[in-house]
C-alpha cells in the first residue's frame, strides 16, 4: 500500500493544480476567451461559433487540463483530428448545402460573376500577406479569410499552414460577425443614390429538374477542372441534393439541423482548443487580424465595383449593391445589401437578388480554395491508398494492380 | 522580396483566370441546363368550394344544430339542417 506523508501528499496535489503552473501568456488568453464569451453572449456577435470557440479557448488555457489542441491524448485533441484531417469542414458544408436555395442563382446565373469579383479580396490580400513577410502558404491561408466563409477558411489553413489556424479561424468569424458594420460604408462610398434605388426585375421561376440537375452537374464540372476542392464542394452539392431531389427528406433534414449542429460544436471547440498563449500571443496574430479586415473590405468594394460594371452593361437593371453580396457569408451579406437598398428606398426588395451572388460566393470561395490547392496542395492522386502502400507497396493502376493486392492480402 | 511579390501578383491573376473561367463555364452550362428543362407552371387545380369557406360553415351549421338540440331538449342526431341562408 502506498503511503503519504502529509507535506508529500500537500506538495503533490499543489504541484498538480493549474494555478501553480499558471503563466502569463495563460492569463492573457483566458482573458482573450471571455472577451469571445461576452461578444458571443451580450452582443450577439455570431455566436453560435464565437462562444464554442471562446469556450474552447478557456479550456486549453487551463494549465495542466490536457485539452489544448496540441494534448495528445485530450479530449479536444481528439475533435482536432477531424480539422486535422478536413473532415470537419466538408460536413459543415453538407449541411450548408441542405440549407442553401441556389433558386435565386439558377434563376439569373450571370451573379455567379458577382461571386467571382468578390475573391479579388483574397488574392490582393495575399499579396499583402507577401509584402508583411509570410510565405506563399501562409499568404494563401490568410488570403481565403476575404472569401468570408468560415469553413473555407479552416479547410484551407489545415491544409497549407496549420500553425496559423487559430487566429485565421478567429478572423475569418470574427470579421463575419462584423459584416454588418463593414460593408455599409464602403457600399455606400462606391454608390450613388440613383444605383441604389435601381428595382431589379422578379425573378424567374426554375423547374424542379434543374434545381436537382444542378448539384450533380457542378460536381462534375467544378471537381473535375479542380480535384483539390471536391471535399468541401462535394459536400456542399451533396447537401444541396438531399435537400432538392425529394426523394431524401430524413437525410435532408438530418443535414441541416442535427449534423451541423453537431459538427459545428466539434469544429468551434477544436479551433478554440488551437488558441493556446504559444500559438496566437504573436506578432504574426495582429498582421492576420489586420489584413483579414482588408480582405473583407476588398472583397466587397470588388463585388461592388463588379454589380456596377454589370448596372452599365445592362443598362442599369442591375443593383450595384447585390454585388457586395459576393463575399459569401450567408445570409448576412444578401441581408446587407437589402438594408442597404431599402435605407434609400423603402420600396426596393432586394434580398432575393442578393441571394444569388452570396451563394455564388459560396461556390467562388470554394472554387478559390481548389486553386489554392492545386498550386500548393499535395498531390495525393499520383500515389497509392497510404495505408495499402504500407502493405503492398507502390502499385500500377489496372488489372495488375488488383491482382498484386489480393496476392498481399491472400492468407 | 522582390522576387516573392512577383509571384504572388502572377499567381493572383492566375488564380482568377481560373476563377472566372470555371464559373463562367457554370454561367452557360446552368443557361443550357434552363433552356432545355423549361419552368412548367404546375397545373390549375379544379375549382372546388373554397376549402375555408366549406369548413366554417360546417362550424355554423354545427353550432347552430347544438343550439338547436339544446333549446328543443332533443338529441342533434334526431334532425338535420338542410340549408342556411342570409337574409
Amino acid at each position: 500500500m502506498m503511503e503519504f506523508s502529509f507535506g508529500a501528499a500537500a506538495t503533490k496535489i499543489l504541484t498538480t493544480t493549474g494555478v501553480s503552473h499558471l503563466e502569463g501568456g495563460d492569463i492573457l488568453m483566458i482573458g482573450v476567451a471571455c472577451i469571445m464569451l461576452y461578444l458571443a453572449i451580450w452582443e450577439k456577435f455570431e455566436p453560435l461559433l464565437l462562444l464554442p470557440i471562446g469556450f474552447g479557448c478557456l479550456l486549453a488555457n487551463i494549465p495542466m487540463s490536457m485539452m489544448a489542441n496540441t494534448d495528445t491524448g485530450g479530449l479536444l485533441n481528439f475533435f482536432y483530428q477531424g480539422v486535422k484531417h478536413e473532415v470537419l469542414p466538408p460536413l459543415i458544408f453538407l449541411g450548408v448545402g441542405a440549407l442553401t436555395d441556389f433558386g435565386p442563382l439558377l434563376a439569373n446565373p450571370t451573379t455567379l460573376l458577382l461571386g467571382a469579383a468578390a475573391q479579388i479580396g483574397v488574392y490582393i490580400t495575399l499579396i499583402g500577406a507577401v509584402l508583411l513577410g509570410f510565405n506563399m502558404h501562409e499568404a494563401s491561408a490568410i488570403g481565403i479569410i476575404g472569401g468570408a466563409d468560415g469553413p473555407t477558411s479552416i479547410f484551407i489553413a489545415s491544409k497549407l499552414a496549420p500553425h496559423l489556424l487559430a487566429p485565421i479561424a478567429v478572423a475569418a468569424y470574427s470579421y463575419m460577425a462584423l459584416v454588418p458594420l463593414i460593408q455599409p460604408p464602403i457600399m455606400r462610398l462606391l454608390t450613388t443614390e440613383k444605383e441604389r434605388k435601381i428595382k431589379m426585375e422578379q425573378l424567374k421561376p426554375i423547374s424542379q429538374t434543374v434545381k436537382i440537375v444542378f448539384p450533380v452537374v457542378v460536381t462534375i464540372v467544378c471537381c473535375l477542372m479542380l480535384p483539390g476542392v471536391t471535399p468541401l464542394l462535394g459536400m456542399l452539392m451533396l447537401g444541396n441534393l438531399f435537400r432538392e431531389s425529394g426523394v431524401t427528406a430524413r437525410l435532408h433534414e438530418t443535414s441541416e439541423t442535427h449534423l451541423i449542429n453537431i459538427v459545428t460544436i466539434l469544429l468551434a471547440l477544436a479551433v478554440g482548443s488551437s488558441m493556446t498563449a504559444e500559438s496566437f500571443l504573436r506578432v504574426e496574430t495582429l498582421k492576420i487580424i489586420v489584413l483579414g479586415l482588408l480582405a473583407f473590405s476588398i472583397a466587397t468594394a470588388g463585388g461592388v465595383i463588379f454589380g456596377k460594371i454589370m448596372c452599365k452593361m445592362t443598362g442599369g437593371r442591375v443593383n450595384p449593391l447585390i454585388g457586395s453580396a459576393g463575399v459569401s457569408a450567408v445570409p448576412m451579406a444578401a441581408r446587407v445589401s437589402q438594408k442597404v437598398g431599402s435605407e434609400t428606398d423603402s420600396s426596393n426588395f432586394l434580398l432575393m437578388h442578393a441571394m444569388g451572388p452570396n451563394v455564388a460566393g459560396v461556390i467562388g470561395s470554394a472554387v478559390a480554395a481548389g486553386v489554392f490547392i492545386s498550386l500548393f496542395g499535395d498531390v495525393p492522386a499520383l500515389e497509392p491508398h497510404a495505408a495499402i502502400a504500407d502493405i503492398v507497396g507502390t502499385v500500377e493502376p489496372g488489372r495488375a494492380a488488383v491482382a498484386q493486392v489480393i496476392e498481399v492480402l491472400r492468407p | 522580396m522582390e522576387a516573392s511579390f512577383l509571384a504572388a501578383v502572377n499567381v493572383s491573376i492566375l488564380a482568377l483566370a481560373v476563377i472566372f473561367t470555371v464559373l463562367i463555364i457554370l454561367i452557360f452550362t446552368i443557361k443550357l441546363l434552363v433552356k432545355l428543362i423549361p419552368y412548367k407552371a404546375p397545373p390549375p387545380k379544379a375549382r372546388q368550394s373554397s376549402p375555408s369557406a366549406s369548413s366554417s360553415q360546417d362550424d355554423h351549421v354545427a353550432a347552430i344544430t347544438a343550439t338547436l338540440a339544446m333549446h328543443m331538449g332533443k338529441s342533434p342526431d334526431e334532425f338535420r339542417i338542410v340549408n342556411i341562408s342570409q337574409s
